[in-house]
């Protein structure tokens, strides 16, 4: 490239760029530059500066700590769940077996199933008095159960939810793993006599690490969002019990009209989801050594 | 050669006993082994599957029906006896086709001009050295990793105050640029042989005909991997859509679905008809595009 050149790699960035700056920073800046305001009440309604009013209330109010007690327990859970599972169900579909093509293109299907249609569809299936899964449960002979609408089983309900599209999306990612580790590794170790269980743990796990992180990650940042469940299904309750912080920031604007403090929820979560994705990154990268 | 010889002994002393206990001494782990794996792939295919089944069975069974066989189960759930098609008729008289037709749009729209932006992006991280690379590099990176539904709200609120909500614009513009795809050409275009740009540039094409003329033709399975990474980012869209439009004539599939759930309750033949449509368009496309969508997409995970 020649001097008179200089301003070509800009040219090829430039369209790129200004979309990221005008709907990913601009966004940022303003969410966290927003929540310092307030709309004052009067003649005259204005946004008014208001210092740290918003996260004071917001710190203080009952409902928004019910709602990060519910985001912690619901990402303890889901995260750690679907790595695991889709880490076995690739090492399963990757076993040579005679029709795993036809399994593998099984759980390809749940990908092109949307977070929005698993809801809908489980919603159904979940149904107290005509769902098919409490139908499952008579015909064996157990108590029908109230899932969604109950306090205990709405959150797991939508854990499972979550989990019957995710899985499958995540078992590909490991998938491309495995198959980037040298078979003869295993040939091996399988010649020292090592058992199939001391080969995952000493071959498959540490050489998967990059991958481990990368799908724990990228499933915590999406979780933590989680959204359409919530608003389709439950609506945070009952009681409370699935007010996911993303639908306490979308019910803050929509129904509390209250933009302050749905932007001091944003930056909230945008705080904790850069601590979370900063902490796991650390942590897999020290267990490394 | 020498850790050969136990195995040679054991079949040996095999050979001396019962042909039974020697065949499951020989197979027998393997065996139990495969038959564990089977069970669990069939337990979690139907874990899988059951909810699809019931899902395009009731579609096309009369309403009545469907409550009917589900509680007490009957097997007439999933194969339905009085087959119809009044869930998809009354699909077709409601809002959903503009739905349906507002999402091939934007989808169309955000994949051609998606690729060209990111591509573009991606041949220049990939392929030139100038100042400030690095700072835009971790830029598109964060990007990558935080995804947008996080600035949805407060984008909504700009973007409002603006009124320029409800638009094609608006459910358009903020998909294009995309942190993921602009990575996966980067990835892509790195491997191209430099000899070539070379040569294309000695033979007198600018840049950009480089990119035309040599880059785009030898780029056709990123291409493909990063169209479907855009088009199901709008086709499986429903936070930002929902956010941005009230009015039918810009809803897209999603919202449009789970408007549809929540007005019709009880039309359940309808509400499975809509979830079905919704899922084979994307299904057919992943399904015919599976083997770039394992290639390239799942190996993101492979390198940072």
């Amino acid at each position: 490239m020649s001097r008179r050149e200089w301003w070509v790699p800009y040219a090829f960035l430039l369209p790129a760029i200004v979309g990221l700056v005008i709907f990913r920073v601009v966004p940022t800046i303003y969410a966290i530059g927003r929540s310092f305001y307030a709309i004052s009440f009067g003649l005259n309604p204005a946004t008014v500066f208001v210092g740290s009013d918003n996260y004071t209330a917001l710190f203080s109010d009952p409902t928004f700590w019910q709602s990060v007690r519910v985001t912690a327990v619901f990402n303890l859970i889901i995260n750690p769940l679907q790595t695991t599972l889709a880490l076995l169900l690739a090492l399963l579909v990757s076993m040579r077996l005679r029709g795993i093509g036809v399994f593998r293109s099984i759980f390809f299907i749940p990908i092109s199933i949307s977070i929005t249609v698993a809801s809908i569809i489980w919603q159904l299936m979940l149904d107290p008095q005509s769902g098919l899964l409490n139908g499952l449960i008579e015909a064996v002979g157990l108590p029908p159960q109230s899932f969604l609408t109950s306090p205990n089983q709405a959150l797991p309900s939508i854990i499972l939810i979550a989990s019957w599209i995710g899985v499958g999306y995540w078992m590909f990612f490991f998938i491309a793993g495995l198959n980037g580790i040298p078979p003869t590794l295993y040939e091996a170790a399988a010649m020292d006599g090592a058992s199939s269980f001391a080969s995952f743990v000493h071959i498959t796990v540490p050489l998967l690490r990059r991958v481990i992180a990368f799908v724990l990650v990228a499933d915590t940042t999406a979780n933590f969002l989680l959204f359409a469940p919530v608003y389709i299904l439950t609506h945070g309750g009952p009681q409370g019990s699935t007010d996911l912080l993303m639908y306490e920031a979308y019910n803050s604007d929509f129904v509390g009209l209250d933009v302050g403090r749905a932007t001091a929820i944003t930056t909230v979560l945008l705080a904790s989801l850069l601590v979370v994705v900063g902490a796991q990154l650390l942590l897999l990268r020290s267990s490394e050594r | 050669m020498s850790q050969e010889s136990p195995r040679q002994t054991a079949s040996t002393d095999a050979r001396q006993t019962k042909p039974l206990r020697r065949w499951v001494r020989r197979n027998g782990g393997p065996i139990a082994g495969k038959a564990l794996a089977y069970l669990a792939l069939t337990v979690l295919s139907v874990v899988t599957l059951l909810p699809l089944l019931w899902s395009v069975a009731s579609s096309f069974t009369p309403l009545n029906d469907i409550y009917k066989f589900a509680v007490p189960f009957s097997w007439h759930a999933l194969l339905p006896t009085n087959v119809t098609l009044q869930a998809y008729q009354d699909l077709w008289a409601s809002t959903y086709p503009r739905a349906l037709f507002n999402t091939v749009l934007v989808c169309a729209v955000t994949v051609v001009a998606g690729i060209l932006i990111n591509s573009l992006a991606g041949f220049a991280f990939a392929v030139f050295n100038f100042p400030g690379k690095r700072v835009l590099f971790i830029l598109v990176l964060i990007t990558f990793l935080v995804p947008f539904e996080v600035l949805a709200l407060p984008l909504f609120v700009i973007i409002n105050t603006l009124h320029l909500d409800n638009s094609y614009q608006a459910l358009i513009l903020p998909a294009l640029a995309n942190g993921i795809v602009v990575f996966l050409f980067r990835q892509f275009f790195i491997d191209t042989p430099r000899e070539l740009l070379e040569a294309a540039r000695i033979d007198g094409l600018g840049w950009f005909g480089v990119y035309v003329r040599i880059v785009i033709p030898i780029s056709t399975p990123v291409m493909v991997s990063a169209g479907l990474v855009l088009f199901l980012s709008q086709w499986q869209a429903f936070f930002w859509p929902l956010l941005v439009t009230n009015s039918p004539s810009y809803q897209m599939v999603q919202v449009a679905l789970s408007t549809f759930s929540g007005q019709y309750v009880t039309k359940w033949n309808d509400i499975f008809a809509g979830s079905i449509i919704a899922t084979i368009v994307p299904l057919v496309l992943l399904l015919t595009l599976q083997r770039y969508y394992v290639r390239t997409i799942a190996r993101t995970g492979l390198t940072d």
